[in-house]
């Protein structure tokens, strides 16, 4: 049970590269970061650095108020998940979980009782006389995780732990790990590529990019209320849309957005603020998100034209893949329960297609500063 | 992988200009057969070749060891078949009072084993360092090791052999002098050991110290039975190497018959005595010499192989 | 060239064309070496003098514990109630001190002359003066002390800094209980690598120091202590192993060295190639009893090379097997000349070398070609590819490519390979035509022990190892930063 405090923490190799710039987050005790990102963002970095694998070049980390900087790892009170397992190849199933109760030297009832427990919630109490290799990648990852709560540690730190997992399994796991947060309810930190994986477990999530962090929120405010257009872009599958697009005032408080020929009234909420940021006439990005589009197989007032070029059937929607007549690549979703058979040919590759989106959901990006122009 | 004259196995192909499937003749399967049959006798006829060349030798040596002295001359013949088999040779070696050979036999077994310990323990204690601990002055260490490597090594001999002439470590004292500069500078052989340990994930140490091990416990408890096979094959060189050593041995040595090794020994023998009276007896400590290391080896072999394929590709 | 140029060309003017690229990027290679001495260097002066500067102000700003430890080695440790640090330090002192009172300074301050006074006899008895050996010798090892007492001085001031900054932010200082912990886990590449470190400064770096000095002086077989002195004499010695007037070992030693890089060529290469070949021999599909055609290769391995050289060296001698059994078959009337024509000697030595060097090139490769993904062959088939083709576009790119550093490692440690020649030919046959009692055989390693053992010239021996050395060094620079998989060694973990 723990809080971890991470206070201008900052990561330079060799005198020379920076990793992690000035990182500052605070996590409560029982809370379940996740740190989400591109490969090289630094999320590895800074969960390793809080494990105590990588010295901290900079700042404070502090564990339940004590400050770690300089404190192995095993006296840390931390367990560690990896993405590769780190099983010992040599020892059993049971002894790997027996290992690190054995090296604090606890009395040998108490280890088999803690190793058949954290066996039993995971299910793997027929594999504990096994060797690793003896066991599949799903279950060599239960192995790990038994080895990590057989500790109760203060903090749980997973690297990637899926990343190795097929899909199929990965979802299985991923909704074990949900199961397990809720039994052992300790503070956790997770480093995860897959933005799915960062929505559906994380209390927050922390977006980060080439060493900096991008925002920190619940899922939904990330979702919701991306600051810039890299969150925007990374969280939400398929990806957002994104258009070159005009800002225009039309009075006081009354904005619009004027994108392929079509004209959109901006939400009366976030035209207060662009009013209270004084902007005026601007070019802008202008964000869509392809579940927030609306396909018009009419050819209403305010619709974009579009050809398709691909047409993804994903079972329970479609994904059409369409390129506007100004040439910008956009993608839409179409639920497939409503369409007949002669709607449904007519969304062939090559056919026209009208969509367009109301006004709530567009997202405004400052073409320079890539900073969003209503949340953050 | 198979090194065959190929040919094509598929017999339809798609003929892309002509936009059409065309049919490819199928070559008649039992000329190809045939071929495959020619290639592979023509090795085989080459390997068997080879092994005779490559056994030839220790099998002449077999055989003129066990010519008799007594009839036959001690020294080279032009045949191969000794006209008279007997055990001359060897019971010399054994019974003789000149005969030095047992002594030697056993100052090398001395050296192998001392060297086979304290070798293994300087060599893997270099490679675990350089390989899985992060410190100040490691990049030097190596560089300082790699152009260390590029002396000769015979170079130092004499300064070596004065070093050990204070300590008292040669002549009476040539097999403890000798451990001492066979170890001593061992670490520095630490190249294909680094290269296994390179190979274990990093993950499996972080994972132990997390776990609550020191680096000695992470070394003892994860990486050392995980390196079973470089272990072996360490100890295996470390044995090996004063088996055939001569320079070293009889530069230590010189003079002090009774604290030769074996190779200094039977050198002499043939190159500094007489050699046509102790040829065939040089060839019957070589048997003796060889077939227990042979053995040896070519029981470890497994571990010898993946020690030099590893290192050869780790560099 | 851009990218695209060079794809248009045929293979043989991509050859030249990287050829020319190696040659013209030699000069470049060596300088950038050169470069990255000269830096380390500066950072090596850097570091001295950050560490005066820091002396300097620790002297000042520290308290009287430190103060007087600059004077008494590990005072303010043992204050500061680390007495096992102390002690240890204290402890260095001492036998520094009493071994300079007692030893050092008397071979330091000959160390100038290596010795002045001679060795005579009076009457019956011989009167030693001094020994230039031992004053050499010994005034290297005084050095090296002199230098770790330096180092271990600094550390003990700077320990003091860091104990006072400690005690100044409110922390405990380790005791000697924690650091003894430490030594199991934090500092535990120093209890590994302490007795190594020991055995290559005192066993290998020591002399290798002093025989670089010995280079320098007349030390040789008119100079031997204890009864002769010798003393230094600049580049005379380098002078004499590279000119070439008649007195001189000049053309001798471009003779050796010539022949020494030949040897190292087909040593390698020959070995590589033909190991390679029996490799791919014994794996072929469809070959029976695979193991067993490698056990049999792998006697040579196997088999002390003493016992297997020595005996097929005498096999190939005048009165030896092949020649007695060609002579009673009658092919031939008089011995063939193995050892005693030069151009049949270094033959037999380069063709006697495939049968030691064979059997390891075979289970390299048998390793690689085990790892080459099988996808590749089968891509190569579906393409057309016959079984030549295969070998020349995929096993010997790969093998080459993984192989990089194992051909230069063996390349270098041909021109060092000792034991062939000298167990098989012993660098005859002998000429007049060269001098320093070099034969034609003789790789630059033979030659430098027969100057040591035989000769006792160990002044020019010494030159020639220093000169071996800057041969493969100046290799090693060249090739080693062309091999991909050099590059960084990171990259494999």
């Amino acid at each position: 049970m723990a809080s971890v405090s991470l206070q201008h923490i900052k990561k330079v190799y060799d005198n020379k590269v920076e990793v992690v710039h000035d990182f500052n987050l605070e996590i409560k005790d029982k809370e379940f970061v996740v740190f989400v990102g591109p490969s090289g963002c630094g999320k590895s970095t800074t969960l390793r650095m809080i494990a105590g694998l990588e010295d901290i070049t900079g700042g404070t980390l502090k564990i339940n108020d004590r400050v770690v900087n300089d404190v192995e790892p095993k006296d840390r009170d931390i367990a560690m998940v990896f993405q590769n397992y780190a099983l010992y190849p040599h020892i059993s199933v049971y002894e790997n979980m027996a290992f690190p109760l054995r090296l604090r030297k606890m009395d040998k009832e108490e280890i088999h009782r803690r190793v058949c427990e954290a066996a039993d919630i995971l299910g793997i109490t027929e594999y504990l006389a096994r060797k690793p290799k003896a066991l599949s990648g799903g279950q060599r990852q239960r192995v790990a995780i038994g080895r990590a709560i057989v500790r109760d540690p203060a903090v749980f730190l997973m690297d990637e732990p899926l990343s190795n997992l097929d899909a199929k399994l990965r979802n299985q796991m991923r909704a074990e790990i949900i199961l397990l947060r809720k039994r052992i309810d300790t503070t956790f930190i997770y480093v995860t590529h897959d933005q799915t994986e960062a929505m559906t477990l994380g209390d927050r999530i922390v977006i980060m990019k080439d060493g900096y962090i991008q925002q920190v929120g619940t899922p939904q405010e990330v979702f919701d209320t991306p600051k810039n257009l890299f969150v925007a872009g990374f969280i939400g599958s398929p990806q957002m849309n994104f258009l070159q697009a005009k800002l225009v005032k039309k009075g006081q408080g009354e904005y619009a957005v004027n994108v392929q020929g079509i004209t959109v009234p901006v939400e009366k909420k976030h035209a207060q603020v662009l009013e209270q940021k004084g902007i005026r006439d601007m070019d802008i990005t202008l964000g869509v998100r392809p579940e927030h589009t609306t396909v018009r197989f009419d050819n209403p007032e305010n619709a974009i034209e579009s050809t398709i070029t691909v047409n993804e059937m994903m079972g329970s929607e479609l994904h059409l893949h369409v390129v506007t007549a100004a040439g910008d690549n956009v993608i839409l979703r179409l639920p497939t329960v409503d369409l007949n058979d002669a709607t449904r040919a007519s969304l062939a590759a090559g056919n026209k297609l009208f969509f367009n989106f109301p006004g709530k959901v567009m997202h405004l990006f400052d073409n320079e500063s890539t900073d969003s122009l209503v949340f953050g | 992988m198979s090194k065959k004259n190929e040919i094509p196995e598929v017999d339809i192909v798609i003929d892309e200009q002509k936009g059409v499937i065309r049919e490819v003749k199928q070559p008649n399967l039992r000329s190809k057969a045939g071929h495959e049959r020619r290639v592979n006798t023509g090795i085989y006829i080459l390997l068997v070749l080879i092994s005779v060349i490559w056994l030839a030798p220790f099998v002449f040596l077999v055989f003129q060891s066990f010519r008799s002295y007594a009839t036959e001359d001690g020294g080279m013949v032009a045949y191969l078949l000794p006209k008279q088999w007997s055990l001359d040779n060897y019971r010399w070696l054994f019974n003789d009072p000149k005969s030095n050979f047992l002594r030697w036999y056993g100052n090398t077994l001395l050296i192998a084993l001392f060297c086979a310990v304290i070798q293994t323990v300087m060599v893997l204690s270099v490679s675990y360092t350089l390989s899985r601990l992060r410190f100040k002055g490691r990049k030097l260490i190596m560089n300082v090791v790699l152009v260390l490597g590029m002396f000769p090594g015979f170079l130092t001999m004499i300064t070596l052999y004065f070093l050990l002439k204070q300590l008292g470590l040669t002549q009476q004292g040539a097999i403890p002098g000798l451990i001492l500069i066979y170890v001593a500078s061992s670490g520095m052989g630490y190249y294909i050991s680094k290269g296994f340990f390179d190979t274990i994930p990093k993950s499996l140490d972080e994972s132990a110290r997390i776990d609550g091990a020191t680096r000695f416990q992470v070394f003892l408890k994860i990486i050392m039975p995980l390196a079973k096979p470089i272990v072996i094959y360490t100890i295996l060189m470390a044995f090996m190497a004063p088996w055939g050593d001569y320079v070293f041995a009889s530069y230590v040595a010189f003079g002090s018959e009774p604290n030769y090794n074996v190779a200094v020994g039977l050198y002499r023998w043939v190159n500094v005595n007489d050699y046509q009276g102790y040829f065939t007896r040089f060839c019957a400590g070589g048997v003796l010499v060889a077939v227990p290391i042979t053995a040896l080896f070519l029981a470890l072999q497994k571990y010898y192989v993946e020690g030099v394929t590893g290192g050869a590709v780790k560099g | 060239m851009n990218d695209l140029d060079y794809l248009k060309l045929t293979g043989f003017s991509k050859l030249g064309y990287k050829l020319k690229k190696f040659f013209t990027g030699i000069p470049g290679r060596l300088a950038g070496a050169l470069k990255g001495l000269g830096l380390w260097f500066v950072k090596l002066f850097r570091g001295i003098g950050s560490a005066l500067a820091d002396l300097g102000s620790t002297f000042v700003h520290g308290d009287w514990k430190t103060k007087l430890s600059y004077l008494v080695m590990g005072f303010g440790s043992c204050a500061r109630g680390q007495w096992g640090r102390g002690i240890l330090f204290f402890l260095f002192q001492t036998v520094f001190n009493l071994y300079m009172v007692n030893f050092g300074v008397a071979y330091l301050g000959k160390l100038n002359t290596l010795g002045t006074i001679e060795t005579y006899r009076e009457g019956r008895k011989t009167v030693y003066g001094d020994n230039s050996f031992f004053i050499l010798l010994y005034g290297v090892l005084t050095l090296f002390f002199v230098l770790a007492f330096l180092y271990t001085w600094y550390m003990n001031v700077k320990q003091n800094r860091v104990s006072e900054q400690i005690l100044k932010s409110g922390k405990k200082l380790k005791s000697t209980k924690d650091d003894l912990k430490s030594l199991m886990d934090e500092q535990f590449h120093k209890t590994l690598l302490a007795l190594p470190t020991l055995g290559v400064t005192v066993f290998t770096i020591l002399p290798i120091f002093f025989m670089i000095l010995v280079a320098f002086t007349n030390f040789d077989a008119t100079h031997q202590p204890p009864s002769k002195l010798f003393t230094w004499v600049g580049w005379d010695n380098f002078r004499q192993l590279l000119s070439s007037d008649n007195a001189s070992y000049g053309n001798t030693f471009s003779q050796v060295l010539l022949w020494t890089l030949i040897w190292a060529f087909f040593a390698t290469f020959l070995n590589y190639f033909l190991g390679m070949l029996v490799a791919i021999m014994i794996n072929k599909k469809g070959i029976k009893l695979k193991k067993m055609w490698r056990t049999i290769l792998v006697m040579t391995i196997a088999i002390p090379q003493f016992v297997s050289l020595l005996y097929v060296s005498k096999m190939f001698a005048a009165d030896g097997l092949i020649n007695s059994f060609l002579m009673r078959l009658g092919w031939i009337s008089t011995p063939l000349p193995f050892w005693t024509d030069p151009v049949w000697a270094r033959v037999t030595v380069i063709v006697i070398n495939v049968w030691i060097g064979i059997p390891y090139l075979m289970l390299i490769a048998t390793g690689i070609l085990m790892n080459i993904p099988a996808d590749l062959y089968e891509s190569a088939r579906i393409d057309g590819a016959n079984a030549f083709q295969m070998y020349k576009k995929i096993t010997l790119p790969y093998m080459l490519f993984v192989t990089g550093p194992y051909l230069l490692t063996s390349f270098t440690g041909n021109i060092n390979n000792f034991n062939v020649i000298f167990l098989l030919s012993g660098g005859k046959p002998l000429s007049l035509e060269l001098s320093g009692n070099a034969g034609y055989t003789d790789l630059l390693i033979t030659w430098l022990y027969k100057m040591t053992v035989s000769d006792t010239n160990y002044k020019l021996a010494a030159v020639m190892g220093i000169l071996v050395f800057l041969v493969c060094a100046v290799i090693n620079l060249i090739v080693y930063n062309m091999i991909p998989s050099v590059k960084n060694e990171e990259d494999f973990q």
